[in-house]
């Protein structure tokens, strides 16, 4: 009778579970598939260490981590039981009464109080402690899975102590059951689907970071304009969010004060996928205006436990506008000067002829260069990152690297890339890495953390392979035979661009030489892999005048920077260097020194 | 005989004449030169010009050419020209010039080149210099075919004062022509200033800007008294209207307006490129600053190093002065 | 609205000048080509008119074969169909020959508006659209800034008013009737970035291919080009205050010219 029961229930729940499974199946089948399983070692290594072994999680919040990571492990560990002892409910087979299965349970209680202990300090952190990535109402959701969790390994539990015939024994038998039956049924419906989907999502999840794919104009591929242009891994984000937040409180523009939130994003996507219309616009989901507040500095992405990936949504969407015609008027001069003169500023080509002129830069020859040195558009027209390029200059030829520069650069095409003018994008690239391949260096250096990313990894894909590096990591190298001299320190703290300390994870190397030529490094917050963006990504540098809430996210990070009591900022990228030294003329009373991290080597490397 | 084709709005000479009078003056080698004054009653103006070295002052006149319109003035134009038959037409390269002389040169067709800085006399033939290609290049033009062959010049390329004037006034004579008013298609509106309480300084002509150099509010008052000495537009780079100083419409820069006048004082403003963006299109661009490494001096057509509290008093006086 | 845009293909604004042999013309094979600037503005003007009034919008230009790169562009922008005289003398030719040609192959289409910069980089003659003007015998205003269009498609007084831009921050609106000439100046809008599926579509759309009447002997000829003396370089000035303040005043009136 009671087997019966049972089988009905299961019948009904488990259909519920798969009917609702289905739905979302069917619509990442839908998408166009954007699945891929390159690099499969490193695929497989995150797997083990984000998933597994929790990395992430517990890294950013140890506690909470910790405490997840027991829910998490005590669950695995408990799913041979819940098999066991559906077969016995169901008449299909009967292990429990086998002595392995009784050494399973010995070894499972241990298991059962880490998870209590886990899931009770999960509950009152949520319910009391509301940490802010959380949102500012507590989720019923959350509240009823962590009852359902407490109940059965309180049922659990309590099955040593009942007698398993007994009315008490039964009645706690099926509580644990009927429990994990309506927590199947809950499941695909709620963040916890995660559950299911954040292995195959980690699995998924591009090894390089914001990865956006090239368009193929062929195809006639414009970008992400409606729902049904969103691939199969945005669909499959979409629906793993587990919704910790740690995307949203570490957005730099969220930080800030304005309205881009990509735990929204995430979650807009996941309800305009289940309203089922196709058609709908990603601009007015997502309202155009927050889109356009992205640097692209990509700490959602970074941070995010499951695997999604916040960045190929914001440029694919962004695409789908600039396409249209729809970016901003600032970005629209951005293309134009961009189209007529290979740089973001418009400006006319003498002024990079005169500081190549003035450096006495020789025109890159392999037969007797080691390096190519990349000037970047700063390089050529900005007179302050000039004066840092100087100095790497002095740094190369005191350290006998023999270095030319390319007689003709068009800026990479970086901000074209990141703000979706792809097309752009690719005019750009195909032309430089045309002049690139017929000057065939082996090596490029750059002190722009920008080109990097776009040399290094956007033109590999289409098919330049070459190898880039930052000047602060070759400095680092080339400098690696002096010691530390001296005891005087100067206190300085250092910015970490994005584009060098999170997408390339070259923290170490500025400190290195900052330590060893004479600096005391006061770290700010938010630091090393996971600075707070200067401001200028994304095609943000040319934004106009601020019409929405908030602060400039130049203006945080400043503040942040000077509440390090540190009296210089050494920057490594010349956009971080513009944006800092242009909040500082608007924060009265600041007299902070701004140096570049090669100026400031170099200024130590003369004294010697 | 050479023909000048004089300017007037509302009877009042345009400078640019003069300058138009000199350039003939130089080319004629022995040459008569007649000056030609197309308006509606343009006495005064006429017997302003027949001060000058020339042979004489004829006044086209007529009702239909006022105010100006581009059929208006090439229909008599045309007729004056066809009655006097002259070798070499001199007219201003003001926007009016640009808007009729072409036409009419067509009408005739005849040569017109525009824009002419020097000439050059070989042999009893005149080739003309011009900028091209943004001034990058100079171009020697030779006309070609029958006379009038028409020119204009480029306005500053001689000066007012080079004009030589008459020991007598020349003759003044009314030179009748025909304008039928009704084939005039075009209907102008008067003449206006913007307002002057919208500040855009995308239009102005002159701009004085103030950057960190200026140290206090209190002292914008001396770059203001400099930019009224100029008639200038007062501008500054962002932290002067970050830090409400200055309005925010008076931000020159990459989140301000962008402008492209024919004067740009920057004063202690340093020169970052969020800056530069927004004036790089100046045709003359003046710095000020007390570093000589500033970055403003880069794009400087002329630059003092110096203090700007002493410079522009002593600027003021000097515009004064002159 | 039936709008015409004449567009004319310039040596790009940063290209360093390289002359020929004989020094009558520029090295052809050395330069970049874009858009000439106002020309631009123009075709903007003209797609905007379009965005409001409805109608469409023919680009054309007259020069060598590498002329089709700027009606792509300008196709791609949004212009519905280009004509191109295609002759290689007319990329160096004067304004004369240039609108003779461009008013051989439109004056049977009619066109409501014609619009076209004000002048071009290279030559800068500033005379083309007038003189294109005078041979269709349209009436003609230059250096517009502002283009209102009354009732182009009644039978309404079809009028235009357009405001002229004078010296020393004047202005003057100038009413007109239609078909009508205007020549454009830089600034009037702001320019829209050519969209990936402007580009996609542009390639679809039609260049008609037209050749120039034999054309008049041309009535100016370049003797020679030189590099004129002086390059922009900053001009430092020293002394006093008051002697520095006196001598830049001199150099703003006499060298400079802005005062």
């Amino acid at each position: 009778m009671e087997t019966l029961i049972l089988w009905a229930l299961v019948l009904v729940f488990t259909g519920a579970f798969l009917a609702q499974v289905a739905t979302r199946v069917r619509l990442i089948a839908a998408a166009p598939n954007t699945f891929s399983v390159d690099h499969l070692g490193v695929r497989i290594g995150r797997l083990l260490l984000d998933v597994v072994l929790q990395r992430k999680t517990i890294g950013e919040r140890p506690l909470a981590g910790l405490a997840h990571a027991l829910v998490f492990w005590g669950f695995v560990a408990f799913g041979g039981y819940t098999v066991a002892e559906f077969l016995f409910g169901l008449g299909i087979a009967d292990v429990t009464g086998t002595p392995w299965f009784h050494a399973y349970r010995i070894v499972l209680t241990p298991f059962a109080v880490a998870v209590l202990a886990g899931i009770t300090y999960l509950l009152i952190r949520r319910a009391f402690f509301r940490p802010a990535g959380l949102g500012p109402t507590v989720s019923v959701e959350s509240i009823v899975i962590a009852v359902f969790i407490v109940a059965l390994m309180a049922t659990f539990l309590l099955g040593w102590r009942l007698d398993e015939s007994s009315p008490a024994g039964r009645a706690n038998w099926w509580v644990h059951m009927l429990v994990i039956l309506a927590f199947l049924a809950l499941i695909p419906a709620s963040k916890h689907f995660h559950l299911v989907l954040s292995p195959v999502t980690v699995f998924l999840k591009s090894p390089e970071l914001g990865s956006v794919p090239n368009l193929d104009f062929e195809k006639e591929q414009v970008g992400l304009e409606a729902v049904r242009d969103l691939g199969s891994k945005a669909v499959l984000d979409a629906f793993t969010c587990v919704e910790c937040g740690r995307c949203e409180v570490n957005c730099p523009a969220w930080e800030a004060g304005k309205a881009l939130n990509p735990k929204t994003l995430i979650l807009q996507t996941q309800d305009a996928l289940l309203a089922g219309n196709r058609e709908a616009r990603l601009g007015d989901i997502y309202t155009e205006a927050v889109l356009w507040q992205c640097t692209t500095c990509g700490a959602c992405e970074n941070q995010c436990p499951v695997g999604i990936e916040h960045l190929p949504l914001i440029v694919g969407a962004r695409r789908g506008l600039v396409s249209n015609g729809d970016a901003p008027g600032y970005l629209g001069s951005v293309y134009n000067h961009l189209e007529r003169r290979g740089n973001i500023w418009g400006l006319g080509y003498d002024q990079r002829e005169k500081f190549v002129a003035g450096a006495a830069l020789e025109t890159f020859d392999p037969a007797r260069h080691d390096v190519l040195v990349w000037l970047g558009c700063a390089g050529a027209f900005e007179a302050d990152f000039q004066k840092s390029l100087r100095s790497l200059f002095e740094i190369l030829r005191a350290r006998n690297v023999r270095f030319g520069v390319l007689s003709k650069e068009r800026c990479t095409g970086d901000p074209a890339k990141r703000t979706g003018n792809e097309y752009m994008f690719q005019e750009l690239a195909k032309a430089n890495i045309e002049d690139l391949r017929a000057a065939g260096p082996k090596r490029i250096l750059t002190s722009c953390p920008h080109c990097v990313k776009t040399i290094g990894a956007d033109y590999q894909r289409l098919g330049y392979d070459v190898e880039v590096v930052h000047s602060a990591v070759f400095v680092e190298q080339i400098t690696r035979d002096l010691r530390r001299e001296g005891t005087r320190r100067d206190s300085v703290t250092f910015h970490d661009p994005c584009y060098l300390g999170r997408y390339g994870g070259h923290v170490d190397e500025p400190r290195e030489l900052l330590t060893r030529f004479g600096g005391e490094i006061r770290e700010p917050v938010r630091n090393r892999e996971n600075p707070y963006c200067c401001g200028a990504g994304g095609g943000l540098l040319f934004a106009d005048k601020e019409e929405e809430p908030g602060s400039r996210i130049s203006d945080v990070r400043f503040r942040q920077l000077r509440e390090t009591g540190a009296g210089t900022v050494v920057t490594a990228c010349p956009f971080c260097s513009i944006m800092l030294k242009g909040a500082q003329t608007s924060a009265p009373g600041a007299e902070i020194e701004f140096v570049d991290l090669m100026t400031y080597v170099n200024g130590q490397l003369a004294k010697r | 005989m050479i023909l000048v084709i004089a300017e007037q709005r509302g009877g009042t000479l345009n400078r640019t004449t003069w300058e138009t009078i000199a350039a003939a003056q130089q080319i004629a080698a022995g040459r008569p030169i007649t000056i030609v004054l197309p308006g509606a009653s343009v006495g005064t103006a006429a017997r302003e010009l027949a001060t000058a070295a020339v042979a004489e002052v004829l006044t086209v006149e007529s009702p239909a050419l006022e105010p100006y319109t581009p059929d208006g003035y090439t229909a008599a134009l045309q007729s004056a020209i066809e009655q006097l038959s002259p070798s070499l037409v001199l007219l201003p390269h003001t926007y009016q010039t640009r808007d009729f002389a072409p036409k009419l040169a067509a009408r005739l067709n005849r040569p017109i080149i525009t824009d002419v800085i020097a000439f050059k006399t070989t042999g009893g033939q005149s080739t003309f210099a011009r900028p091209v290609f943004q001034g990058k290049l100079t171009a020697e033009v030779a006309p070609q075919g029958p006379a009038p062959h028409f020119v204009t010049v480029q306005v500053g390329a001689f000066r007012p004062d080079q004009a030589e004037r008459g020991a007598t006034p020349a003759p003044v004579r009314a030179l009748p022509v025909n304008v039928e008013a009704g084939a005039i298609r075009q209907k102008p509106e008067a003449p206006f200033q913007q307002a002057k309480q919208a500040v855009d300084l995308s239009q102005a002509a002159r701009i004085v800007s103030v950057g960190r150099g200026i140290k206090e509010q209190a002292n914008i008052a001396v770059a203001q008294a400099l930019a009224d000495a100029l008639g200038a537009e007062l501008a500054a780079s962002r932290p002067i209207c970050d830090s409400g100083w200055l309005p925010m419409e008076r931000q020159v820069g990459s989140s301000g307006q962008t402008v492209a006048p024919k004067l740009y004082l920057a004063l202690g403003i340093s020169g970052a490129i969020q800056h530069l963006v927004g004036m790089k299109g100046a045709h003359t661009i003046v710095a000020i600053n007390k570093d000589p490494d500033a970055p403003i001096f880069e794009v400087a057509d002329y630059g003092i190093v110096g203090d700007l509290f002493e410079l522009v008093p002593a600027l003021v006086k000097a515009l004064k002065d002159s | 609205m039936k709008i015409a845009v004449c567009i004319k293909q310039v040596p790009a604004r940063d290209w360093r000048p390289r002359l020929n042999e004989a020094r009558t013309w520029i090295r052809e094979a050395d330069a970049t080509y874009e858009m000439n600037e106002p020309d631009a503005y123009a075709l903007e003007e003209s797609l905007r008119l379009k965005e409001t009034h409805g109608g469409e919008v023919a680009v054309c230009s007259a020069g060598p074969a590498r002329v089709s790169h700027v009606l792509r562009e300008a196709l791609a922008r949004g212009a519905d169909r280009a004509i191109h005289v295609e002759d290689e003398a007319l990329g160096s030719a004067d304004g004369f020959a240039v609108a003779d040609a461009l008013a051989g192959v439109m004056k049977d289409e009619q066109f409501d508006l014609i619009l076209t910069g004000l002048q071009s980089d290279d030559q800068g003659l500033a005379q083309t659209g007038v003189v294109l003007a005078e041979r269709l015998g349209l009436p003609h205003a230059t250096i517009i800034m502002e283009v209102q269009v009354g009732d182009p498609a009644g039978s309404g007084d079809a009028r235009l008013r357009v405001k002229r831009e004078l010296e020393g921050g004047w202005f003057q609106w100038v009413a007109m009737p239609l078909p009508a000439v205007l020549t454009i100046q830089s600034g009037i809008n702001q320019l829209r970035y050519a969209t990936l599926k402007g580009i996609m579509a542009a390639k679809k759309k039609d260049i008609r291919r037209a050749t120039a009447p034999p054309g008049a002997a041309p009535l100016q000829k370049i003797v020679s080009l030189y590099v004129p003396e002086k390059t922009k370089k900053t001009e430092m000035i020293s002394g006093s205050p008051a002697e520095a303040a006196k001598e830049l005043v001199r150099k703003l009136r006499e060298e400079a010219r802005v005062i």
